[in-house]
Parts: C-alpha cells; sequence; structure tokens
C-alpha cells in the first residue's frame, strides 16, 4: 500500500468512529429524553456552530485563543530549548536547578492561573504566560533527556574533530535529541490547550474558554458544545503540525 | 615519530581510583604499522585514547615529532551520523572545518571509490552492511588526511571473511599512504599479518610485555599466511598472551 492510500484508510476509519460516536450522542439524546439546555442534539450544536461562525463571533474569539497559543507555546518551546541545551553544557547547572525544575514540574502550574490573572489583567497577557509556562517543562524534559541520550562516541568523534560548541549542538547533538524533543512538544501542545481555556475560564472577555463560561452562566448547553468542538479541533491541528514538521525532519528515521 | 614516554592513566572510580595503565615507554616510527594486542581490560584504548588526545594522561607524556594535527580514528562502532548519507558521512570533518565545496566533493569521491562503495554514496547508514559501515567510518578517518591513523578493534564486531578483506583493503591504503597506523586489536592473525611491530601488553593494570618486530617481507598477501615465519609468530604471540 502506498502511504497516500494508507493515509486515506485511516482518515476513514476515523471518520467512521466519529459519525458512531454522533450517533450514539443523537441517540442517547432521543432515547433519555435529555433536555436540550442539558445536552442538545448534534444538530443544534452544529447549527449553532455555523451561525456564531457566520456572525463572526467564533473567529474573533479562536483567533484570540490562537495567538495566545502561538505565542505562549512558541515562548515556552524556546526557552525550553534553551535551558535544557544549557543545563547539557554546564551540568553543574543542572544539578543546581533540577531539583527546583521538579518541584515546579510536578506543581499543578494551572493553580497559579490566578496570580498570574491578578499580576498581567484580564489580557492576552498571563495566558501567554501560562501556555509557555505549561509548555516549557515538557519540552526542556524532552531536550535534556534527548541530549544526555547522545552516546559517547559521538562526543568522541565531535572532540577529535575539534567541533565547536556551536557546531557540535546543531550537527551532532540537536539531531540525536530531535525525537525525544518532539515527543516533549507534542505533551506541550496538549497542555498548552488546557492552560489556555483555564486561563480564559478564570478571567477573560474573549478567547473559547471565554464562550465556555459564558454558556455556562447563560445554561447554553450549545454553546459550551460548539466552543469544545472548535477547541479540540485547535488542540488536533497543533497537535498535527507539530507531527508533521516532525515526519518531515525525522525522516531518515 | 610519536614518543610515548612513561604514560599512565588512573581513572576516578566511583570505588576508588582505577589504575589503567602503568607507565607505558613505546616509540612508534613514522610510516610504520603497529598493532597492540593484549587481554581485555588491559588499557589498549585507554593508552590509544591518549595518543589521540580523548584522555588526559595521569602522567608522562607524547612527543609528536611530525604526526601534528587531528590524527584519524576508526573505533569499533563505526558512529557514523544516522541522518547523513555515507557521502556526507565522509565529508563531515570538511564540512565542518571549511574546507571548500569542491576540494572536499573531490576528497569524498576519491576516498568513497578507494573504499569501493561510490555506487552507496546516497544510502544512508542503516541501509549498509556492517563492513560497509566500517569501511565509510575508515574514509571519514581518512578524509582530512591525518598523518597517524588509530584504529581501536576497527574490525572486532565483523565476520571472518570481511575482516580478511577489509585487512587487505587496510594494508592497500597503508602501502599507497604510508600513514602512520597504529592498530588495537585481538587478532593475532590480523596482528602479525598487517604489523610492521606488534606491542603485547600484560593484563591489568596494563603494562607492555613484549614488543615483536615483524620481517616478513611485504608486500604481503596470501602466500603471507602460508609462511612458516607466520605461524611462529602468531604461535609466540598466543603464548605471550597465555
Ligand atoms: N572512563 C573510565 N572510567 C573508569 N574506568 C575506566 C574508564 N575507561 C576505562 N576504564 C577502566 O580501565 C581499564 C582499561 O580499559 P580499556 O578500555 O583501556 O581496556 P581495553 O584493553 O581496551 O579492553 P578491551 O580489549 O576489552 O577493549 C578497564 O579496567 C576499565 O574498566
Ligand atoms: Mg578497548
Amino acid at each position: 500500500m502506498t502511504s497516500a492510500t494508507q493515509a486515506l484508510a485511516r482518515g476513514f476509519s476515523s471518520l467512521v468512529v466519529l459519525a458512531g460516536a454522533v450517533a450514539v450522542w443523537w441517540g442517547a439524546v432521543i432515547l433519555f429524553r435529555i433536555p436540550a439546555f442539558l445536552l442538545p442534539t448534534p444538530d443544534a450544536v452544529f447549527a449553532r456552530f455555523v451561525f456564531m461562525a457566520r456572525e463572526g463571533q467564533l473567529e474573533r474569539h479562536a483567533t484570540a485563543t490562537l495567538s495566545e497559543l502561538g505565542l505562549g507555546f512558541a515562548a515556552g518551546a524556546v526557552a525550553g530549548l534553551l535551558v535544557g541545551w544549557a543545563f547539557d553544557r554546564l551540568p553543574l547547572l543542572g544539578r543546581l536547578f533540577s531539583p527546583l525544575i521538579l518541584l515546579l514540574q510536578t506543581a499543578p502550574k494551572i493553580a497559579i492561573a490566578p496570580l498570574l490573572l491578578l499580576w498581567l489583567g484580564l489580557g492576552l497577557g498571563p495566558k501567554v504566560v501560562l501556555i509557555a509556562l505549561v509548555s516549557f517543562f515538557p519540552v526542556l524534559t524532552g531536550t535534556v533527556s534527548g541530549l544526555a541520550a547522545v552516546e559517547p562516541g559521538y562526543r568522541d568523534l565531535a572532540r577529535l574533530l575539534d567541533l565547536s560548541a556551536a557546531i557540535r549542538f546543531r550537527r551532532v547533538e540537536l539531531p540525536f535529541a530531535l525525537p525525544s524533543i518532539f515527543a516533549g512538544l507534542r505533551i506541550a501542545t496538549t497542555q498548552a490547550v488546557t492552560a489556555a481555556v483555564v486561563g480564559e475560564l478564570i478571567g477573560a472577555t474573549f478567547g473559547l474558554g471565554y464562550l465556555l463560561s459564558v454558556g455556562q452562566e447563560n445554561n447554553d448547553a450549545a454553546l459550551v458544545l460548539a466552543a469544545i468542538l472548535m477547541l479540540s479541533t485547535l488542540g488536533w491541528a497543533m497537535h498535527e503540525i507539530v507531527r508533521a514538521v516532525e515526519t518531515r525532519v525525522l525522516a531518515w528515521r | 615519530m610519536i614518543r610515548i614516554e612513561g604514560v599512565s592513566k588512573t581513572f576516578s572510580g566511583p570505588g576508588g581510583p582505577v589504575e589503567a595503565l602503568r607507565p607505558v615507554d613505546l616509540t612508534i616510527l613514522s610510516g610504520s604499522f603497529t598493532s597492540i594486542i593484549g587481554p581485555s581490560g588491559c588499557g589498549k584504548s585507554t593508552l590509544l585514547r591518549i595518543v589521540a588526545g580523548l584522555e588526559t594522561a595521569s602522567t608522562g607524556r607524547i612527543a609528536n615529532e611530525g604526526e601534528q594535527g587531528r590524527p584519524g580514528f576508526v573505533f569499533q562502532e563505526p558512529v557514523l551520523l544516522p541522518w547523513l548519507t555515507a557521502r556526507e558521512n565522509v565529508r563531515f570533518p570538511l564540512d565542518t572545518s571549511g574546507v571548500p565545496r569542491a576540494e572536499g566533493d573531490r576528497r569524498t569521491d576519491e576516498l568513497l571509490a578507494m573504499i569501493g562503495l561510490s555506487s552507496f554514496a546516497q544510502a544512508l547508514p542503516r541501509t549498509l552492511s556492517g563492513g560497509m559501515r566500517q569501511r565509510v567510518a575508515i574514509a571519514r578517518a581518512l578524509s582530512y588526511d591525518p598523518a597517524l591513523l588509530l584504529m581501536d578493534e576497527p574490525f572486532g564486531a565483523l565476520d571472518l571473511l570481511t575482516r580478511d578483506r577489509l585487512n587487505d583493503e587496510l594494508m592497500a591504503i597503508w602501502t599507497a599512504t604510508r600513514k602512520t597506523i597504529v592498530l588495537v586489536t585481538h587478532s593475532v592473525e590480523e596482528a602479525a599479518y598487517l604489523s610492521d611491530t606488534v606491542v603485547v601488553m600484560s593484563a591489568r593494570p596494563g603494562a607492555i610485555k613484549r614488543i615483536h618486530t615483524v620481517d616478513l617481507e611485504r608486500p604481503r598477501g596470501e602466500r603471507t599466511k602460508l609462511d612458516p615465519r607466520f605461524h611462529q609468530l602468531m604461535a609466540d604471540l598466543r603464548r605471550d598472551l597465555a
């Protein structure tokens, strides 16, 4: 089978599963007579989705969330990469800071969202910082473990060839660490979407998370579901982009 | 000429210091082929790595007269960069040291032809056989034309047939380039067949036990392997190792 037909088959099977889930949802609403303010039928949610999209509301809120995600994720990933590299270059730094990093990593970072809102207001700022924070740790961990896994023989080779630190990193260590870094990036995308939602739920005047809270206040389940749909799409798209880049970059495997 | 003078090495391990190498004195003549054999763990790799500058000696010094510059080093594992093709791996040392493109291309093609891998130039390491990978590693070590080529059990992981073939290729390279070659090996046959000098080391902590000068005439080939003196030398080497 060629990769194109394989991708097609995969797409088709996920479509079948999706259709099945929608059918179960629809069936349950009718069978158990669930009131619409608790769980509307899929067509009602879809209609709401289309209505909001036409009005431009969806675009406005999705754009806000998307820009938070883009900025925060990029900042967190770059910081994770740089700090990971620094830890590898200066083992003393790594030994000094890794207990603190571990502590911060296990702490629920979402919990500091109220603090960030307090400090930075209701705008984009606190969400971007929160997203950057949750993206930072998986990328850092991926970078550190990826660089640590470079076999000693390659360090010998670099030493033998008198490679400068920059060339050694770019041409030897980074390519070896990339699979592990990408694993970190993929984890980061999921956490980033969660962080965006939490930030917007707690205090915002825009964004998909804000739509969630508006929906909740107005007993508007269709709105909540439409926002969830949009959020999952965003999360899925981010994940796919990371995966597409990964497949390209790691084609040699 | 490389003079190893009183070079020793003590590693600081977790369970205290580990004496890997007792003071070693050895002179390696320019253009000669020297093999080092000895029981496992006797410090052969350590000595070679010290000569290469990959490890610092605890005592003693290496006087390098005529083999200046980066030495070539072939490890037991090929240590190829898996994302680079055979060709890119061979030219990696040239690319990272700013050798002009045209010059690098020329050298690389020459070397690929020499090791018989011209038609595999675009292959990734994982698609090559073990012997082919080690050939690429040798070509890479030769790419910057080092005066000194150090090899640490380069053929240890290969089957006997491939090993014999690579031994002959290595000898041809040495004959053509007259580089100073130091080869660490576990095979007395390999040592006897290739070398001008065979250094036998004693068990841990390593020291030099005996130095054999090989007087088998060159060029060597299948006839050499039938020579009684060749067999006598192998027997002597085995006796020294026991
Ligand atoms: N980095 C290191 N730290 C601590 N001890 C080491 C280190 N490298 C080598 N040694 C010790 O030094 C001794 C000599 O090791 P070396 O690798 O030089 O032996 P060798 O003769 O090459 O053995 P082999 O034939 O198995 O390759 C061994 O006891 C080994 O455990
Ligand atoms: Mg060894």
